[in-house]
């Protein structure tokens, strides 16, 4: 039986694939009850007022309207990740342009878009802020007069709008920027960029006769959701049950609450299953974005080009409602020295309250910020101490062995090895001394490196063997379609030593599934596959034990062998199927078999000695992974137009469960990334946005990506892994920018400073 | 609301001019977003599917060409032994959004719209083109210059549909290039250039130039015409053409650029789409 091949590092097609090809996948949208009804949410006209009345008369005469929900009626019940400030339907105030204030249910579409129309609220007006500079001014009206009250996760000092004050301080750099031969600074903008999942969102909510409610939505966590559905409606979790269909996309933007808690309050006004799926410009105007960051940083380095210091202040734009902007900012903070030995930091970020769309999660969580700052500022260190930017990085890099800031040693770093596959691959030498000269079209190439952590929170598994000897996996981790759900069965089906499809895979849902924090911080793959992984032992040891009942030997004398099946070391002969084993615990004795595991994320603490760190949200946060990538990029000299013509992407990831699904977030994350460096962007004329729709806020196309992207994959087997992996999901995203602006520097010597680099700014800079 | 499929042009105009919030539906690419977006709301939708006098593209025997008004964006990229400067509307309706865009989209739907960073406008200008309208009045022909009013506004009268749309024979020797600048492939351009030119012994003999997305309508300026006629097309003839042009321009701030930027890309892509219509002709 040699014939057994590990599913572990086989590139098999993802599971639901032929379902999506051919339409048949269900996502919320696709489904439907008997009676069901459909809910349409009413947005705010204003971006900051004080709701004087509500006329919901008009809406309810309407034929074939159900029931209309406010703020009123689902009561002052704060819900936030970090800090408990919103509720899901505005009370008392609006904060931004879209906000949701009422929502109605109608037997259709037309009829409960028509209601909404007659859904009269009277509002005061109240002056509003769009930019982080107005709302720190000394004069400008506090967006959230309770925040001293709101209920908060973390301890943060606060200051007028901005919600917290995050502070890491290392060293002295006050001391050190004396001894550098190179000091550069410079302030740097970042914009909103939307999710552009191709999903908007949706939930369907049904309530039954005890007045539970089961919700069937498009989301990150199906644990979230049932957390914030009973805060914001005053309900217990037990009267919730969370299920999570297919989902079309979500890379932070469904993190936290969208759609759900209005359709369940809807349902449970109405009795009658709702169904709220938003439109495109609804989903646009209401959800959330990537926060728009202001950077200032200036970083320092001797003349051999050892970086000695770095000093960063971090601004983002948090919009109306802090959902997760504190994580962000701490991220941020932490990811902004860049993945190198700096001995002298301070930082200080903080994410300010505007009344524009919350920001929230979003691939990178807030490492996009500041990579590009940091990773153009070692460039220009290079360039000043006439060195390699590759070399310069290699020296300064952290090593295996070494401690992140504050104390988190890495087990694991494999970044100078992406470093040598990127520079190999891409002929980076011989590039960057061709020098583009003449005007018109002019060539260059750049690089950026890009440190993150798969490590943090808690996951659950929990494997159990049929009656047949094939196996079940629940882990309540959503697959956002990155590939989760195959990665995890060809996990549990390795540790088994089963074939993938003798595992099946259950859908998240809070009645049954173990709980798992979510499908986020690039984790799934490494948090909820150790559990899969334990989980997966778990069942195996109490297969041994049943097998030895069986075979009438010790547990310790038994091993498990590929293709299912128990026997005794050293006897090849002597064994016994699962099918067999599960059999006999089914029907005779042991009963059923469950492997089970719960794990918290138990890496290395924080060291309060080794620095200052203060009002950082998260607690141990680790498994960190690290990448480099490279862009060759054309800039077009009359109109600005940067092309990009090639992607090198190597990325330290421990393991690859599933080489083609590894590519695939790779290339992924690269194509976002190309968006967010050169075209993607909200553009907001004060509160209202002005692009809410796929016709003018442009995401690239097939035509617009470079036609190859060289994916590099550095694997180095992590020790806590399973097998080995670490996650990969978010730095592919996060170095493109920076790469881009490097490789503009290198083709003409202009410097770019602001994002999205679109042809009008590059062309104006190229002016002067 | 109401909705019709005539099969003839003639109870096409009856209905629409007995209803005058009734709306002719061609492609329905912008006419049905625009309604879910609750922008138009209209009484009734006159569907010109049916009627087969609108569809095709036709040579006639002076050289001209006749373009039905029901023909698809593919239909007219694809539309194959174009001569010399006819060749730039296919070239321009494979600029057009992309392929689900160019198989819904009609290219009496497109300037019926009116929209000024349409692609079909500039090129129908720069080729000198005719619009055949049919109204309750009879049949009646505008140049094209002439038609684009202002935004979204054209010389429809109400009641009338736009049949076809009809070029004159390729002037002798002329090639036509379209120069599209947009942020992502398939997006409305930023600003866009058509050009036709005939070119002989290395002089413009014959040149045609317009303008999408700088104003309210197409930008045509004779005197820019007029500052390279003779010319070699070279940089300094362009920057002086460009110049006038830019004059005639008006474009707006929005997302796809400031009209400060838009002015800036008038001379290179001027360029450009002068210098690869005149390549046209030297390849022959
Ligand atoms: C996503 C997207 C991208 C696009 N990108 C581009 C682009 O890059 N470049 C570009 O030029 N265009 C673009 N378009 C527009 C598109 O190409 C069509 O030109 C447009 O949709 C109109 O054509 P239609 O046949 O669909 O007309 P409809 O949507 O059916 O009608 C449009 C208007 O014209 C009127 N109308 C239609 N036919 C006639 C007629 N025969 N006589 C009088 N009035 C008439 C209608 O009443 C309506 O007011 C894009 C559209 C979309 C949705």
């Amino acid at each position: 039986m040699n014939d057994y091949v590990s599913p572990v590092g086989q590139g098999i097609p993802r599971l639901e694939t032929r379902d999506k090809i051919t339409g048949r996948a269900v996502y919320a949208d696709d489904m439907s009850r008997p009676d069901m009804l459909v809910g349409v949410i009413v947005p705010s006209p204003h971006a900051h007022a004080r709701i004087t009345g509500y006329d919901v008369s008009a809406a309810l005469a309407l034929d074939g309207v159900a029931a209309v929900v406010t703020g009123v009626d689902i009561g002052d019940h704060k819900i936030g990740p970090f800090v408990k400030d919103e509720t899901a339907l505005a009370v008392g105030k609006v904060r931004y342009m879209g906000e949701p204030v009422a929502a109605v249910a109608a037997v259709d579409l037309e009829t409960a878009r028509q209601a909404a129309r007659l859904i009269d609220i009277s509002y005061e007006e109240l002056p509003a802020v769009f930019d982080t500079d107005a709302a720190t001014a000394a004069d400008a009206p506090a967006l959230h007069e309770g925040f001293a009250d709101y209920i908060k996760v973390f301890e943060a000092d606060s200051d007028r709008n901005a919600m917290a004050i995050i502070e890491i301080v290392e060293g002295d750099v006050d001391a050190a920027w004396e001894r550098c031969a190179a000091i550069v600074e410079g302030s740097y903008e970042t914009q909103a960029q939307c999710h552009t999942y191709m999903e908007p969102c949706s939930a369907l909510a049904e309530i039954d006769s005890n007045g539970k409610i089961t919700i069937w939505s498009s989301n990150q966590s199906v644990f979230h959701v049932q957390s914030f559905v009973a805060d914001s409606l005053g309900l217990p979790m037990s009267k919730l049950r969370c299920v999570t269909p297919q989902v079309g996309g979500a890379f932070g933007g469904k993190m936290e609450q969208t759609v759900q808690p209005a359709a369940a309050a809807l349902a449970r006004a109405t009795g009658r299953p709702v169904k709220v799926t938003l439109s495109r410009e609804q989903d646009f105007e209401m959800i959330r974005s990537r926060h728009p960051g202001k950077v200032w940083m200036k970083t320092g380095a001797a003349a051999d080009g050892t970086l000695l210091a770095r000093e960063v202040r971090i601004v983002l734009d948090a919009g109306a409602y802090a959902d997760d902007s504190p994580g962000v900012a701490g991220i941020a903070a932490l990811f902004c020295r860049g993945p190198y030995r700096i001995e002298n930091v301070s930082i200080e970020s903080r994410p300010v309250y505007t009344n524009k769309l919350r920001s929230g999660a979003f691939r990178g969580f807030g490492g996009p910020q500041v990579a590009i700052a940091g990773e153009t500022q070692i460039d220009e260190i290079a360039d000043r101490l006439g060195m390699d930017p590759i070399d310069l990085r290699l020296k300064n890099v952290v090593l295996p062995g070494e401690e992140w800031m504050i104390g988190v040693a890495l087990n694991k770093a494999g970044l100078s090895e992406c470093l040598e596959r990127v520079r190999a691959a891409c002929g980076w030498d011989a590039k960057r001394k061709a020098v583009s000269n003449g005007s018109g079209r002019k060539r260059g190439i750049g690089l950026a490196c890009i440190p993150h952590i798969s490590g943090v929170l808690t996951s659950g598994a929990i494997v159990r063997i049929l009656e047949d000897g094939t196996a079940v996996l629940n882990t309540g981790a959503v697959d956002n379609g990155q590939g989760s759900d195959t990665v995890l069965v060809q996990i549990c089906a390795a540790a088994l030593g089963l074939e993938v499809d003798q595992v099946s895979v259950a859908t998240p849902d809070t009645d049954g599934s173990p709980y798992n924090w979510g499908t986020t911080a690039s984790r799934v793959t490494y948090m909820a596959g150790r559990a899969v992984v334990a989980a997966a032992e778990d069942a195996v040891a109490q297969l041994k034990q049943r097998a030895a009942v069986m075979m009438e030997c010790a547990e310790e004398d038994l091993e498990l062998r590929d293709g299912g099946r128990i026997g005794i070391k050293g006897v090849p002969e002597a064994e016994i199927g699962f099918r067999d084993i599960s059999g006999f615990s089914h029907w005779v004795a042991g009963g059923p078999v469950i492997g089970t595991n719960s794990l918290a994320y138990d890496g290395p603490d924080f060291d309060p000695k080794r620095g200052y760190l203060k009002g950082f949200p998260f607690g141990k946060i680790g498994a960190w992974i690290f990448a480099a990538q490279a862009v060759e990029v054309e800039v077009d000299e009359a109109t600005g137009r940067i092309v990009p013509l090639k992607v090198w992407s190597a990325h330290d990831i421990g393991k690859a469960i599933n080489p083609t699904a590894v590519e695939g977030q790779i290339q992924g994350g690269i194509v976002q990334g190309l968006g967010y460096a050169l075209c993607e962007e909200m553009v907001w004329d004060s509160g209202r946005l002005a692009n809410p729709s796929l016709m003018d806020y442009k995401i690239p196309g097939i035509m617009d990506v470079p036609p190859e992207i060289d994916t590099m994959l550095v694997e180095d087997p992590d020790e806590h892994g399973p097998f080995g992996a670490k996650g990969v999901g978010e730095p592919p995203i996060v170095g493109i920018a920076p790469a881009i602006s490097n490789a503009v520097a290198h083709a003409t010597g202009t410097r770019l400073r602001r994002l999205p680099m679109t042809p009008e700014r590059v062309l104006r800079a190229l002016r002067g | 609301m109401e909705f019709h499929g005539p099969s003839t042009v003639d109870e096409a105009v009856s209905l629409l001019a007995a209803d005058e919030d009734a709306r002719c539906l061609a492609g329905g690419a912008t006419l049905v977003a625009m309604m879910n977006a609750d922008l138009v709301m209209p009484s009734a939708l006159v569907s010109l599917r049916h009627i087969a006098a609108l569809g095709g593209i036709a040579a006639d025997a002076g050289g001209g060409l006749r373009i039905g008004a029901m023909t698809t964006h593919r239909e007219v990229a694809d539309a194959a032994g174009l001569d010399g400067a006819h060749a730039l509307i296919s070239e321009t309706a494979r600029a057009i959004g992309h392929p689900a865009i160019r198989n819904m989209g009609t290219i009496g739907g497109s300037i019926g719209h009116g929209d000024p960073q349409a692609d079909y406008p500039a090129a129908l200008v720069a080729l000198d083109a005719s619009v055949e309208l049919r109204g309750p009045d009879g049949a009646r022909a505008v140049p094209a210059q002439d038609f684009f009013v202002d935004y979204l506004e054209t010389a429809l009268q109400p009641g009338e549909l736009i049949t076809a749309v009809t070029l004159p024979p390729s002037p002798a020797g002329g090639f036509g290039a379209y120069e599209k600048f947009a942020r992502v492939e398939g997006d409305y351009a930023t600003v866009s250039v058509a050009a036709a030119v005939a070119m002989e012994a290395g002089r413009c003999r014959y040149v045609r130039v317009a303008l999408g997305s700088c104003g309210p309508i197409p930008v045509r300026a004779e005197d820019a015409e007029a500052r390279l006629a003779g010319t070699a097309l070279a940089d300094e003839d362009v920057a002086a053409a460009a110049a006038v042009l830019r004059d005639a321009c008006d474009p707006v701030d929005d997302v796809r650029g400031s009209g400060e930027y838009r002015m800036m890309l008038v001379e290179p892509l001027l360029g450009r789409a002068l210098r690869a219509a005149a390549a046209k002709g030297g390849a022959r």
